[in-house]
């Protein structure tokens, strides 16, 4: 069940670069939750059931419902609908992320270990890639900001790799879930608007 | 019985276009044509003559035939269940792709040959598509054989479900989702090209056949119906086990082409035409999946990393 999870995860991350609307976007961040909620729920069963029921409650809760909340949020108070017009095209950004899949199974075969799981190395590092070319080829703070989250899942994607060997890792992770939920809830309360790259209230 | 395949082909290209036809029919409303519109309209075509423009060379006129000829060529290929293919050997998805490829080149010089600007830019962008999608299926079918151990058709097919791995279920739905989306290119179908289309700007294929009349028409009409079943068969072989019985296995391969028809049909009708400048993104999206299911085999198949 974790392969098929973990390959509609890798799914979503080549819609992410294939796509160009804001809320597709929310959506994969959403169902990305989910997913790893899945994947959590079925490769840390061993543990004990307090910090099991702790991690799937809080990707839950904060991946796959309140980040797509204060985003959907944040997208309506500023209207932006999509990715600014001068966003390197889904196309070259498809063709970095196919490159980048490449890249990542090669990088994970290469530190291959018995600590290390490969599989989740292999994902956890094209989430990392996806994320980075979202935010190097777009321009708006909104796909800056679905870029982190793209690579917050993939330091929890890390964590699972080697979650075995360090479960400590896998609440480090965590912390870092709340970090991005206080900074979109920073973004919400500066009240972003459509265009923060023009000034408009400058005078004499 | 190694001829199963062929005849199959021949039968699903028979109800297909009808089907599709009575589909976007329904689903908008109309009474619309009968089932085999299509074929009506072909026999028609087929009793005409050819116009050919003075301009237009030998290229040209022999383009349909050879057209047809290549998809009926490739068919011999494709085998149907546990019954191989007329034609197996090692590598022979290689050369059935190039086949494939072999049809559109003569369509695409035949499109130049013309001299007229817009079947020049109808050419172009199949050109480009085609570049686009040729790596989707190649990446597909060398997953497969990495998978299986084979290289022909034949042996990925009958050998695909052995294997007791669980990501084989992921490999194949995977494999349907590429196969489909190749279908829909290939034969020029929404969201990518619209065979109804009229505006010479927005065409890609329908373009390239403007000067085409009559019999040649007739031609090209019967070799993209024929391709649609192909990957159609495609389909079925990676979806049945071959261990099947043969009554239930023709029972599956014409639910299979009907509700791919279906599938085809209800996307054309409820769905918009990508603007040009998305195709080439949504072409390679299906080299992106493809790219996934090789990369399936390689860590879940422990091809590669142990």
């Amino acid at each position: 069940m974790i392969n098929y999870l973990i390959v509609a995860f890798a799914l979503t991350l080549v819609y992410f670069a294939s796509t160009e609307r804001i809320i597709t976007y929310i959506r994969l961040i959403g169902l990305q939750g989910l997913l790893l909620c899945g994947i959590a729920l079925f490769e840390l069963s061993d543990i004990n059931l307090g910090n099991l029921l702790f991690i799937i409650s809080e990707t839950l809760l904060f991946k796959a419902f309140m980040m797509p909340f204060l985003l959907s949020k944040i997208v309506d108070a500023s209207g932006v609908t999509k990715v600014h017009r001068l966003a390197m095209p889904a196309f070259y950004t498809l063709l970095f992320s196919i490159a980048s899949l490449l890249i990542s199974v090669v990088l994970a075969a290469s530190m291959m270990n018995n600590y290390v799981s490969t599989i989740y190395m292999t994902i956890a590092l094209f989430a990392l890639f996806t994320g980075l070319i979202l935010i190097v080829t777009h321009r708006l703070i909104v796909s800056h900001l679905i870029g982190f989250m793209i690579i917050e899942n993939a330091v929890f994607f890390f964590s699972l790799a080697m979650g075995s060997k360090m479960p400590m890792l896998i609440n480090v992770g965590i912390l870092l879930d709340i970090f991005v939920g206080v900074l979109i809830l920073g973004f919400f309360g500066l009240r972003l608007k459509a265009h923060t790259n023009e000034l408009t209230r400058l005078k004499d | 019985m190694n001829s199963a395949g062929i005849i199959a082909v021949f039968l699903a290209a028979l109800i297909i276009p009808g089907i599709i036809l009575r589909t976007k029919s329904i689903a908008s409303g109309r009474k619309g044509p009968g089932m085999f519109q299509p074929y009506k309209d072909i026999s028609v075509l087929l009793k005409k003559g050819s116009v050919f423009s003075t301009t237009s060379g030998s290229i040209f006129q022999i383009a349909p035939a050879i057209n047809l000829a290549t998809v009926l060529c490739a068919a011999l290929f494709i085998p149907f269940g546990k019954y191989g293919a007329l034609i197996s050997f090692e590598g022979d998805f290689i050369f059935f792709s190039y086949l494939i490829a072999l049809g559109r080149f003569f369509s695409i010089i035949a499109a130049l040959d013309t001299g007229s600007s817009f079947e020049g830019m109808g050419a172009n962008r199949e050109a480009f598509f085609s570049m686009l999608l040729e790596p989707a299926f190649f990446i597909l079918m060398a997953s497969f054989a990495m998978a299986t151990g084979f290289t022909s058709f034949t042996d990925i097919f009958s050998n695909f479900y052995l294997s007791e791995n669980n990501f084989m279920l992921i490999f194949g739905l995977l494999g349907i989702f590429v196969f489909l989306q190749t279908a829909m290119v290939e034969t020029c179908r929404l969201p990518v090209d619209d065979p109804k289309t009229h505006l010479e700007l927005t065409m890609i294929h329908e373009v390239m056949i403007l000067d085409n009349s009559g019999f040649d028409k007739a031609l090209i009409h019967l070799g993209t119906y024929i391709k649609l079943a192909l990957y159609g068969l495609l389909i079925f072989n990676l979806t049945i086990p071959p261990a099947w019985t043969f009554p239930v296995q023709l029972a599956s391969f014409v639910v299979i082409q009907v509700l791919l028809a279906l599938a085809v049909g209800l996307i054309e009708s409820f769905r918009a035409r990508n603007k040009m400048n998305k195709n080439p993104k949504y072409i390679l999206t299906i080299s992106g999946v493809a790219w996934i299911a090789f990369i399936v085999i390689l860590l879940l198949g422990e091809r590669f990393i142990n």
